[in-house]
Protein backbone atom coordinates (compact mmCIF):
# COMPACT_ATOMS: atom_id res chain seq x y z
CA UNK A 1 0.00 0.00 0.00
CA UNK A 2 3.22 2.42 -0.25
CA UNK A 3 3.16 3.30 -4.22
CA UNK A 4 3.09 6.39 -5.04
CA UNK A 5 0.02 8.33 -7.36
CA UNK A 6 1.21 7.48 -10.64
CA UNK A 7 -0.98 9.20 -13.62
CA UNK A 8 -0.43 12.87 -15.26
CA UNK A 9 2.85 14.25 -14.24
CA UNK A 10 3.02 16.73 -11.36
CA UNK A 11 5.36 18.76 -13.31
CA UNK A 12 4.91 19.68 -17.03
CA UNK A 13 6.18 22.34 -19.64
CA UNK A 14 4.19 25.46 -19.86
CA UNK A 15 3.60 25.68 -23.70
CA UNK A 16 3.33 29.76 -23.39
CA UNK A 17 6.84 30.52 -21.70
CA UNK A 18 9.29 26.85 -22.16
CA UNK A 19 9.65 26.67 -17.90
CA UNK A 20 9.11 23.46 -16.30
CA UNK A 21 5.89 24.04 -14.03
CA UNK A 22 4.55 22.09 -11.20
CA UNK A 23 0.86 21.75 -11.96
CA UNK A 24 0.37 22.12 -8.17
CA UNK A 25 1.80 25.77 -8.21
CA UNK A 26 0.73 26.46 -11.43
CA UNK A 27 -2.84 27.37 -9.95
CA UNK A 28 -1.19 29.58 -7.80
CA UNK A 29 1.00 31.29 -10.14
CA UNK A 30 -2.03 31.85 -12.33
CA UNK A 31 -4.01 33.14 -9.14
CA UNK A 32 -1.37 35.25 -8.52
CA UNK A 33 -1.09 36.99 -12.29
CA UNK A 34 -5.14 37.17 -12.22
CA UNK A 35 -5.06 39.10 -8.46
CA UNK A 36 -1.94 41.60 -10.29
CA UNK A 37 -3.96 42.34 -13.04
CA UNK A 38 -7.43 43.01 -10.87
CA UNK A 39 -4.99 45.29 -8.47
CA UNK A 40 -3.93 46.71 -11.64
CA UNK A 41 -7.40 47.38 -12.88
CA UNK A 42 -8.18 49.27 -8.98
CA UNK A 43 -5.41 51.24 -9.46
CA UNK A 44 -6.32 52.98 -12.61
CA UNK A 45 -9.78 53.69 -11.04
CA UNK A 46 -7.32 54.87 -7.77
CA UNK A 47 -5.06 57.10 -10.51
CA UNK A 48 -8.28 58.60 -11.63
CA UNK A 49 -9.85 59.61 -8.74
CA UNK A 50 -6.54 60.89 -7.88
CA UNK A 51 -6.47 63.06 -11.07
CA UNK A 52 -9.61 64.43 -10.50
CA UNK A 53 -9.13 65.73 -6.93
CA UNK A 54 -6.09 67.39 -8.35
CA UNK A 55 -8.45 68.97 -11.02
CA UNK A 56 -11.41 69.61 -9.74
CA UNK A 57 -12.20 69.96 -5.92
CA UNK A 58 -13.45 67.41 -3.25
CA UNK A 59 -16.24 67.44 -3.07
CA UNK A 60 -16.56 66.78 -6.75
CA UNK A 61 -14.41 63.90 -7.01
CA UNK A 62 -16.10 62.74 -3.86
CA UNK A 63 -19.64 62.69 -6.21
CA UNK A 64 -17.60 61.06 -9.41
CA UNK A 65 -15.97 58.71 -7.36
CA UNK A 66 -18.68 58.04 -5.64
CA UNK A 67 -21.19 57.23 -7.99
CA UNK A 68 -19.27 55.24 -9.84
CA UNK A 69 -18.09 52.94 -6.91
CA UNK A 70 -21.75 52.87 -5.68
CA UNK A 71 -22.88 51.76 -9.44
CA UNK A 72 -20.27 49.64 -10.18
CA UNK A 73 -20.43 48.22 -6.52
CA UNK A 74 -24.35 47.74 -7.37
CA UNK A 75 -23.72 45.97 -10.14
CA UNK A 76 -21.10 43.61 -8.30
CA UNK A 77 -23.72 42.67 -5.54
CA UNK A 78 -26.26 41.99 -7.78
CA UNK A 79 -23.70 40.05 -9.52
CA UNK A 80 -22.83 38.40 -6.73
CA UNK A 81 -26.28 37.53 -5.16
CA UNK A 82 -28.26 36.94 -8.21
CA UNK A 83 -25.79 35.67 -11.30
CA UNK A 84 -26.28 32.34 -11.30
CA UNK A 85 -30.35 32.74 -11.17
CA UNK A 86 -29.78 35.32 -13.92
CA UNK A 87 -27.31 33.08 -15.98
CA UNK A 88 -29.31 29.81 -15.96
CA UNK A 89 -32.99 31.94 -16.17
CA UNK A 90 -31.71 33.00 -19.32
CA UNK A 91 -30.30 30.19 -20.63
CA UNK A 92 -33.62 28.31 -20.45
CA UNK A 93 -32.20 25.85 -17.89
CA UNK A 94 -34.05 23.38 -16.78
CA UNK A 95 -32.87 21.17 -12.90
CA UNK A 96 -31.64 17.61 -14.15
CA UNK A 97 -32.94 15.19 -11.61
CA UNK A 98 -31.25 11.72 -10.91
CA UNK A 99 -34.51 9.87 -12.88
CA UNK A 100 -34.55 11.96 -16.39
CA UNK A 101 -30.42 12.26 -16.09
CA UNK A 102 -28.83 9.69 -14.19
CA UNK A 103 -25.73 9.54 -16.80
CA UNK A 104 -24.90 13.69 -16.45
CA UNK A 105 -25.71 13.69 -12.26
CA UNK A 106 -23.63 10.38 -11.73
CA UNK A 107 -20.84 12.05 -13.98
CA UNK A 108 -21.02 15.24 -12.13
CA UNK A 109 -20.74 13.68 -8.75
CA UNK A 110 -17.78 11.69 -9.19
CA UNK A 111 -15.86 14.21 -10.85
CA UNK A 112 -17.23 16.42 -7.67
CA UNK A 113 -15.63 13.77 -5.43
CA UNK A 114 -12.42 14.13 -7.40
CA UNK A 115 -12.12 17.92 -7.77
CA UNK A 116 -12.79 17.70 -3.56
CA UNK A 117 -15.76 20.44 -3.71
CA UNK A 118 -19.39 19.55 -3.04
CA UNK A 119 -21.67 18.27 -5.85
CA UNK A 120 -23.04 21.64 -7.82
CA UNK A 121 -26.53 21.53 -8.82
CA UNK A 122 -26.84 19.99 -12.60
CA UNK A 123 -29.03 21.87 -15.38
CA UNK A 124 -29.85 20.73 -18.88
CA UNK A 125 -30.14 23.45 -21.84
CA UNK A 126 -32.49 22.53 -24.60
CA UNK A 127 -30.06 23.39 -27.24
CA UNK A 128 -28.35 21.18 -29.84
CA UNK A 129 -25.16 23.14 -29.45
CA UNK A 130 -22.42 21.79 -27.76
CA UNK A 131 -21.75 24.13 -24.56
CA UNK A 132 -21.99 24.02 -20.67
CA UNK A 133 -21.17 26.93 -18.24
CA UNK A 134 -21.28 27.02 -14.27
CA UNK A 135 -22.03 29.51 -11.92
CA UNK A 136 -22.23 29.91 -7.87
CA UNK A 137 -19.88 32.60 -5.80
CA UNK A 138 -18.30 29.65 -3.66
CA UNK A 139 -18.59 25.78 -3.92
CA UNK A 140 -21.40 25.19 -2.05
CA UNK A 141 -23.85 27.58 -3.81
CA UNK A 142 -22.61 26.42 -7.60
CA UNK A 143 -24.44 25.00 -10.39
CA UNK A 144 -23.34 23.52 -13.61
CA UNK A 145 -25.49 24.05 -16.88
CA UNK A 146 -24.53 21.34 -19.73
CA UNK A 147 -26.63 21.56 -23.36
CA UNK A 148 -28.52 18.57 -24.42
CA UNK A 149 -26.06 18.93 -27.54
CA UNK A 150 -23.19 18.31 -25.73
CA UNK A 151 -24.80 15.29 -23.85
CA UNK A 152 -25.42 13.66 -27.24
CA UNK A 153 -21.77 14.53 -28.75
CA UNK A 154 -19.52 13.28 -26.41
CA UNK A 155 -18.47 10.07 -24.41
CA UNK A 156 -17.82 9.73 -20.97
CA UNK A 157 -14.29 10.83 -20.37
CA UNK A 158 -15.06 13.35 -22.97
CA UNK A 159 -18.10 14.36 -20.70
CA UNK A 160 -15.86 14.34 -17.42
CA UNK A 161 -13.34 16.61 -18.67
CA UNK A 162 -15.47 19.27 -19.80
CA UNK A 163 -17.66 19.19 -16.35
CA UNK A 164 -14.29 19.28 -14.31
CA UNK A 165 -13.35 22.03 -16.29
CA UNK A 166 -16.23 23.56 -15.11
CA UNK A 167 -16.03 22.44 -11.62
CA UNK A 168 -12.65 23.97 -11.46
CA UNK A 169 -14.07 27.29 -12.32
CA UNK A 170 -15.94 26.87 -9.30
CA UNK A 171 -13.90 25.49 -7.24
CA UNK A 172 -11.16 28.97 -7.84
CA UNK A 173 -13.70 30.70 -7.48
CA UNK A 174 -13.65 32.21 -10.60
CA UNK A 175 -17.33 33.12 -10.53
CA UNK A 176 -17.11 34.92 -8.01
CA UNK A 177 -13.47 37.04 -8.99
CA UNK A 178 -14.84 37.66 -12.21
CA UNK A 179 -17.61 39.43 -11.10
CA UNK A 180 -15.46 41.35 -8.94
CA UNK A 181 -13.35 42.73 -11.70
CA UNK A 182 -16.61 43.23 -14.05
CA UNK A 183 -17.93 45.82 -11.32
CA UNK A 184 -14.67 47.93 -11.06
CA UNK A 185 -14.11 48.14 -14.90
CA UNK A 186 -18.14 49.02 -14.88
CA UNK A 187 -17.05 51.80 -11.96
CA UNK A 188 -14.34 52.79 -14.39
CA UNK A 189 -16.81 53.26 -17.56
CA UNK A 190 -19.66 54.97 -15.34
CA UNK A 191 -16.59 57.45 -14.02
CA UNK A 192 -15.26 57.93 -17.89
CA UNK A 193 -19.06 59.00 -18.34
CA UNK A 194 -19.85 61.18 -16.07
CA UNK A 195 -16.52 63.32 -16.19
CA UNK A 196 -17.14 63.22 -19.88
CA UNK A 197 -20.39 64.74 -19.25
CA UNK A 198 -19.38 67.09 -16.84
CA UNK A 199 -15.82 68.24 -19.08
CA UNK A 200 -18.77 68.84 -21.59
CA UNK A 201 -21.53 70.85 -19.75
CA UNK A 202 -18.85 72.83 -17.81
CA UNK A 203 -14.69 72.31 -18.52
CA UNK A 204 -11.94 72.08 -16.00
CA UNK A 205 -10.99 75.20 -14.70
CA UNK A 206 -14.82 76.52 -14.09
CA UNK A 207 -16.15 76.80 -10.86
CA UNK A 208 -14.65 76.36 -7.79
CA UNK A 209 -11.21 74.78 -9.19
CA UNK A 210 -10.08 77.80 -10.33
CA UNK A 211 -11.07 79.51 -6.74
CA UNK A 212 -9.30 77.48 -5.23
CA UNK A 213 -6.04 77.71 -6.92
CA UNK A 214 -6.31 81.58 -8.14
CA UNK A 215 -3.69 82.12 -5.05
CA UNK A 216 -0.93 80.10 -6.44
CA UNK A 217 -1.08 82.18 -9.71
CA UNK A 218 0.76 81.25 -13.43
CA UNK A 219 2.57 78.07 -12.43
CA UNK A 220 -0.78 76.26 -10.59
CA UNK A 221 -3.14 76.82 -13.78
CA UNK A 222 -0.10 75.22 -15.70
CA UNK A 223 0.68 72.28 -13.38
CA UNK A 224 -3.34 71.90 -13.37
CA UNK A 225 -3.75 72.01 -17.13
CA UNK A 226 -1.09 68.79 -17.36
CA UNK A 227 -3.16 67.23 -15.16
CA UNK A 228 -6.19 67.89 -16.88
CA UNK A 229 -4.75 66.26 -19.99
CA UNK A 230 -3.13 63.57 -18.12
CA UNK A 231 -7.25 63.21 -17.09
CA UNK A 232 -8.56 63.14 -20.27
CA UNK A 233 -6.31 61.17 -21.92
CA UNK A 234 -6.49 58.61 -18.81
CA UNK A 235 -10.61 58.50 -19.29
CA UNK A 236 -9.91 57.39 -22.70
CA UNK A 237 -7.82 54.66 -22.90
CA UNK A 238 -8.38 53.54 -18.92
CA UNK A 239 -11.47 51.96 -19.74
CA UNK A 240 -9.69 50.12 -22.71
CA UNK A 241 -7.19 49.16 -21.06
CA UNK A 242 -9.74 47.82 -18.33
CA UNK A 243 -11.54 45.84 -20.39
CA UNK A 244 -8.50 44.24 -22.26
CA UNK A 245 -7.29 43.26 -18.57
CA UNK A 246 -10.39 41.80 -18.03
CA UNK A 247 -10.53 39.97 -21.32
CA UNK A 248 -6.95 38.50 -20.47
CA UNK A 249 -8.23 37.46 -17.11
CA UNK A 250 -11.13 35.63 -18.13
CA UNK A 251 -8.40 33.67 -20.97
CA UNK A 252 -6.20 32.90 -18.35
CA UNK A 253 -8.46 31.60 -16.47
CA UNK A 254 -9.78 29.79 -19.17
CA UNK A 255 -6.43 27.93 -19.46
CA UNK A 256 -5.91 27.37 -15.91
CA UNK A 257 -9.72 25.55 -15.36
CA UNK A 258 -8.63 23.05 -18.39
CA UNK A 259 -5.15 22.33 -16.93
CA UNK A 260 -7.65 21.76 -13.54
CA UNK A 261 -9.31 19.71 -15.55
CA UNK A 262 -6.56 17.65 -17.16
CA UNK A 263 -5.39 17.21 -13.56
CA UNK A 264 -8.55 16.44 -12.04
CA UNK A 265 -9.67 13.75 -14.67
CA UNK A 266 -5.91 12.43 -15.02
CA UNK A 267 -6.54 12.68 -18.69
CA UNK A 268 -6.11 15.81 -20.64
CA UNK A 269 -6.77 13.81 -23.95
CA UNK A 270 -11.03 13.53 -22.63
CA UNK A 271 -10.97 17.41 -22.64
CA UNK A 272 -8.67 18.01 -25.82
CA UNK A 273 -11.51 15.61 -27.62
CA UNK A 274 -14.63 17.14 -26.28
CA UNK A 275 -12.60 20.35 -27.40
CA UNK A 276 -12.01 18.58 -30.70
CA UNK A 277 -15.60 17.79 -31.45
CA UNK A 278 -17.21 21.13 -30.47
CA UNK A 279 -14.67 22.93 -32.42
CA UNK A 280 -15.96 20.86 -35.72
CA UNK A 281 -19.81 21.01 -34.76
CA UNK A 282 -21.39 22.53 -37.61
CA UNK A 283 -25.13 23.30 -36.63
CA UNK A 284 -27.25 25.81 -35.23
CA UNK A 285 -25.61 27.79 -32.37
CA UNK A 286 -26.92 29.07 -28.78
CA UNK A 287 -28.38 32.20 -28.32
CA UNK A 288 -26.83 34.55 -25.38
CA UNK A 289 -26.41 38.10 -24.80
CA UNK A 290 -23.13 39.77 -24.56
CA UNK A 291 -23.39 39.78 -20.50
CA UNK A 292 -23.03 36.39 -19.81
CA UNK A 293 -21.33 34.95 -23.11
CA UNK A 294 -17.66 34.67 -21.05
CA UNK A 295 -19.02 32.31 -18.81
CA UNK A 296 -19.63 29.47 -21.18
CA UNK A 297 -17.16 26.43 -21.93
CA UNK A 298 -16.13 27.74 -25.43
CA UNK A 299 -17.28 31.20 -26.80
CA UNK A 300 -20.85 30.74 -27.84
CA UNK A 301 -20.12 32.69 -31.09
CA UNK A 302 -18.14 30.55 -33.68
CA UNK A 303 -15.68 32.13 -35.29
CA UNK A 304 -15.23 34.60 -32.78
CA UNK A 305 -12.41 32.37 -31.47
CA UNK A 306 -9.59 33.89 -33.20
CA UNK A 307 -6.69 35.26 -31.87
CA UNK A 308 -8.10 38.61 -30.55
CA UNK A 309 -7.00 40.68 -27.86
CA UNK A 310 -10.68 41.31 -27.61
CA UNK A 311 -11.59 37.19 -27.03
CA UNK A 312 -13.57 36.35 -23.73
CA UNK A 313 -12.45 32.82 -24.79
CA UNK A 314 -9.07 31.61 -26.31
CA UNK A 315 -9.10 30.17 -29.21
CA UNK A 316 -9.72 26.55 -29.06
CA UNK A 317 -7.13 25.13 -31.62
CA UNK A 318 -4.76 26.86 -29.02
CA UNK A 319 -6.52 25.07 -26.16
CA UNK A 320 -6.39 21.75 -27.17
CA UNK A 321 -2.97 22.21 -28.06
CA UNK A 322 -1.86 23.19 -25.07
CA UNK A 323 -3.66 19.88 -23.42
CA UNK A 324 -1.94 17.75 -26.03
CA UNK A 325 1.46 18.83 -24.50
CA UNK A 326 0.65 18.02 -21.31
CA UNK B 1 9.56 51.19 23.07
CA UNK B 2 12.07 48.15 22.81
CA UNK B 3 9.48 46.15 24.65
CA UNK B 4 6.22 47.16 22.24
CA UNK B 5 8.73 45.76 19.58
CA UNK B 6 9.47 42.54 21.18
CA UNK B 7 6.06 41.89 21.93
CA UNK B 8 4.85 42.77 18.55
CA UNK B 9 7.63 40.22 16.99
CA UNK B 10 6.38 37.86 19.75
CA UNK B 11 3.16 37.90 18.44
CA UNK B 12 3.70 37.81 14.78
CA UNK B 13 5.38 34.61 15.49
CA UNK B 14 3.04 32.89 17.73
CA UNK B 15 0.11 34.09 14.82
CA UNK B 16 2.48 32.07 12.13
CA UNK B 17 3.22 29.42 14.10
CA UNK B 18 -0.77 28.91 14.97
CA UNK B 19 -0.97 29.15 11.11
CA UNK B 20 1.18 26.48 10.49
CA UNK B 21 -0.09 24.16 13.24
CA UNK B 22 -3.56 24.52 11.76
CA UNK B 23 -2.77 23.72 8.14
CA UNK B 24 -1.17 20.70 9.37
CA UNK B 25 -4.80 19.99 11.12
CA UNK B 26 -6.67 20.88 8.01
CA UNK B 27 -4.69 18.57 5.89
CA UNK B 28 -5.41 15.47 7.94
CA UNK B 29 -8.93 15.95 8.17
CA UNK B 30 -9.06 16.24 4.67
CA UNK B 31 -7.12 13.08 4.26
CA UNK B 32 -9.06 11.52 6.96
CA UNK B 33 -12.47 12.40 5.02
CA UNK B 34 -11.18 11.45 1.95
CA UNK B 35 -10.80 7.55 3.17
CA UNK B 36 -14.45 7.95 4.55
CA UNK B 37 -15.81 9.16 1.31
CA UNK B 38 -14.24 5.82 -0.33
CA UNK B 39 -15.90 4.28 2.44
CA UNK B 40 -19.43 5.49 1.20
CA UNK B 41 -19.32 4.20 -2.16
CA UNK B 42 -17.93 1.08 -1.39
CA UNK B 43 -21.09 0.22 1.06
CA UNK B 44 -23.13 1.48 -1.60
CA UNK B 45 -21.86 -0.78 -4.22
CA UNK B 46 -21.82 -3.65 -1.49
CA UNK B 47 -26.26 -2.36 -0.89
CA UNK B 48 -26.41 -2.83 -5.02
CA UNK B 49 -24.87 -6.13 -5.05
CA UNK B 50 -27.65 -8.18 -3.63
CA UNK B 51 -30.12 -6.93 -6.72
CA UNK B 52 -27.51 -7.68 -9.04
CA UNK B 53 -27.01 -11.24 -7.91
CA UNK B 54 -31.82 -11.60 -7.81
CA UNK B 55 -31.72 -10.39 -11.41
CA UNK B 56 -28.23 -12.34 -13.14
CA UNK B 57 -29.36 -15.54 -11.39
CA UNK B 58 -32.39 -15.42 -13.15
CA UNK B 59 -30.81 -15.95 -16.44
CA UNK B 60 -27.42 -17.89 -15.93
CA UNK B 61 -28.82 -20.50 -13.15
CA UNK B 62 -25.62 -22.20 -13.56
CA UNK B 63 -22.76 -20.21 -12.07
CA UNK B 64 -22.73 -21.15 -8.36
CA UNK B 65 -19.33 -20.70 -7.65
CA UNK B 66 -19.51 -16.68 -9.03
CA UNK B 67 -22.60 -15.98 -6.91
CA UNK B 68 -20.72 -17.67 -3.97
CA UNK B 69 -18.18 -15.56 -4.21
CA UNK B 70 -19.64 -12.66 -4.24
CA UNK B 71 -21.77 -13.30 -1.49
CA UNK B 72 -18.56 -14.18 0.29
CA UNK B 73 -16.80 -10.89 -0.82
CA UNK B 74 -20.09 -8.82 0.42
CA UNK B 75 -19.30 -10.66 3.58
CA UNK B 76 -15.66 -9.44 4.10
CA UNK B 77 -16.92 -6.24 3.10
CA UNK B 78 -19.33 -5.92 5.91
CA UNK B 79 -16.85 -7.29 8.67
CA UNK B 80 -13.99 -5.89 7.75
CA UNK B 81 -12.44 -3.64 10.24
CA UNK B 82 -9.67 -1.17 10.14
CA UNK B 83 -8.27 0.06 6.47
CA UNK B 84 -6.09 -3.47 4.95
CA UNK B 85 -8.90 -5.28 5.40
CA UNK B 86 -11.41 -3.08 3.93
CA UNK B 87 -9.33 -2.79 0.69
CA UNK B 88 -8.90 -6.56 0.63
CA UNK B 89 -12.56 -6.70 0.71
CA UNK B 90 -13.24 -4.20 -2.06
CA UNK B 91 -10.74 -5.33 -4.63
CA UNK B 92 -12.30 -8.76 -3.93
CA UNK B 93 -15.82 -7.47 -4.46
CA UNK B 94 -14.34 -5.86 -7.84
CA UNK B 95 -12.74 -8.94 -9.29
CA UNK B 96 -15.71 -11.05 -8.75
CA UNK B 97 -18.26 -7.66 -10.18
CA UNK B 98 -15.91 -7.74 -13.10
CA UNK B 99 -16.05 -11.18 -13.85
CA UNK B 100 -20.02 -11.06 -13.54
CA UNK B 101 -20.55 -8.67 -15.82
CA UNK B 102 -17.87 -10.09 -18.63
CA UNK B 103 -20.48 -12.84 -17.45
CA UNK B 104 -23.61 -10.97 -18.73
CA UNK B 105 -21.71 -10.60 -22.25
CA UNK B 106 -23.38 -14.06 -22.75
CA UNK B 107 -26.94 -13.77 -22.40
CA UNK B 108 -28.40 -11.24 -24.40
CA UNK B 109 -31.66 -11.12 -22.68
CA UNK B 110 -30.03 -10.57 -19.45
CA UNK B 111 -28.28 -7.28 -21.36
CA UNK B 112 -31.30 -5.98 -22.12
CA UNK B 113 -33.26 -6.27 -19.16
CA UNK B 114 -34.04 -3.29 -18.02
CA UNK B 115 -33.16 -3.45 -14.10
CA UNK B 116 -29.93 -5.27 -15.20
CA UNK B 117 -29.51 -2.84 -17.51
CA UNK B 118 -30.19 0.64 -14.46
CA UNK B 119 -27.86 -1.06 -12.15
CA UNK B 120 -25.56 -1.45 -14.66
CA UNK B 121 -25.29 2.30 -15.39
CA UNK B 122 -25.22 2.37 -11.76
CA UNK B 123 -22.42 0.40 -10.63
CA UNK B 124 -20.53 1.88 -13.44
CA UNK B 125 -21.23 5.33 -11.90
CA UNK B 126 -20.43 4.18 -8.30
CA UNK B 127 -16.75 2.42 -9.98
CA UNK B 128 -16.51 6.17 -11.10
CA UNK B 129 -16.90 7.51 -8.13
CA UNK B 130 -14.53 4.84 -6.24
CA UNK B 131 -11.65 5.45 -8.44
CA UNK B 132 -12.09 9.20 -8.09
CA UNK B 133 -12.42 8.99 -4.32
CA UNK B 134 -9.26 7.03 -4.51
CA UNK B 135 -7.56 9.13 -6.27
CA UNK B 136 -8.41 12.24 -4.14
CA UNK B 137 -7.70 10.59 -1.12
CA UNK B 138 -3.91 10.44 -2.62
CA UNK B 139 -4.20 13.81 -3.26
CA UNK B 140 -4.98 14.60 0.03
CA UNK B 141 -2.56 12.47 1.27
CA UNK B 142 0.25 14.04 -0.77
CA UNK B 143 -0.41 17.35 -0.04
CA UNK B 144 -0.19 16.51 3.95
CA UNK B 145 2.97 14.64 3.42
CA UNK B 146 4.42 17.78 1.56
CA UNK B 147 2.91 20.16 4.76
CA UNK B 148 4.52 17.98 7.64
CA UNK B 149 7.83 17.26 5.65
CA UNK B 150 9.17 20.64 4.20
CA UNK B 151 10.56 22.97 6.26
CA UNK B 152 7.81 25.00 8.34
CA UNK B 153 5.68 22.07 9.09
CA UNK B 154 8.63 19.89 9.45
CA UNK B 155 9.56 21.72 12.86
CA UNK B 156 6.30 21.26 14.14
CA UNK B 157 4.97 17.28 12.80
CA UNK B 158 7.36 15.82 15.27
CA UNK B 159 6.14 17.58 18.60
CA UNK B 160 2.20 17.49 17.13
CA UNK B 161 3.28 12.99 16.68
CA UNK B 162 1.62 13.77 12.74
CA UNK B 163 3.67 10.87 10.90
CA UNK B 164 3.48 10.39 6.84
CA UNK B 165 0.41 9.39 5.57
CA UNK B 166 0.18 6.16 3.49
CA UNK B 167 -0.89 6.14 -0.39
CA UNK B 168 -3.79 3.94 -1.44
CA UNK B 169 -2.38 1.69 -4.40
CA UNK B 170 -5.28 1.53 -6.65
CA UNK B 171 -5.76 -2.11 -8.09
CA UNK B 172 -4.97 -2.93 -11.73
CA UNK B 173 -8.71 -2.87 -13.14
CA UNK B 174 -9.50 0.11 -12.18
CA UNK B 175 -6.10 2.29 -13.19
CA UNK B 176 -6.71 1.83 -16.92
CA UNK B 177 -7.97 4.95 -18.48
CA UNK B 178 -10.96 5.39 -19.17
CA UNK B 179 -11.28 5.41 -15.68
CA UNK B 180 -13.61 2.40 -15.82
CA UNK B 181 -14.49 -0.30 -18.17
CA UNK B 182 -17.63 -2.07 -17.43
CA UNK B 183 -19.03 -3.83 -20.49
CA UNK B 184 -21.70 -1.34 -22.56
CA UNK B 185 -22.06 1.14 -20.22
CA UNK B 186 -19.25 3.15 -21.30
CA UNK B 187 -20.86 6.23 -23.13
CA UNK B 188 -24.18 5.46 -23.32
CA UNK B 189 -26.18 8.86 -22.46
CA UNK B 190 -29.61 8.44 -21.22
CA UNK B 191 -31.39 11.37 -22.10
Amino acid sequence: MTSAPSGLPDVFTDPASGQRINLLDYKARNMRLSWAMALLTAAILAALAYLLAQVTDIASTGFFVGSAVAIGGAQGLVGFFLSDKIALAAAGARKATAEDHRYLVNVTEAVAIGAGVPAPQVYVIDSPAPNAFATGRDPQRSSIAVTKGLLQLLDRQELEGVVAHEMAHIRNYDVRFMSMLVATVGAILVLRDLVMRWLYWGGVGSGSGRRRRSDRGGDGARGQGVMALLLIVLLVLAPLLATLLRLAVSRRREYLADAAAAYITRNPEGLARALEKIRDYRGPQLEVSEGVRHMFFVNPLAGQNAVDLMATHPPIQERIDRLRRM
Amino acid sequence: MATIVILVVLAALVLWGVSVYNRIIQLENRYENAWSQIDVQLKRRADLVPNLVETVKGYATHERQLFEEIARSREAMINAKGVSESAEAANMMSAALGRLFALAEAYPELKANQNFMMLQEELAGIENKIAYARQFYNDAVLQYNNAIETVPGSFFAGPMGKTQAVFLEIPEQDRAVPSVSFGGAQGQPQA
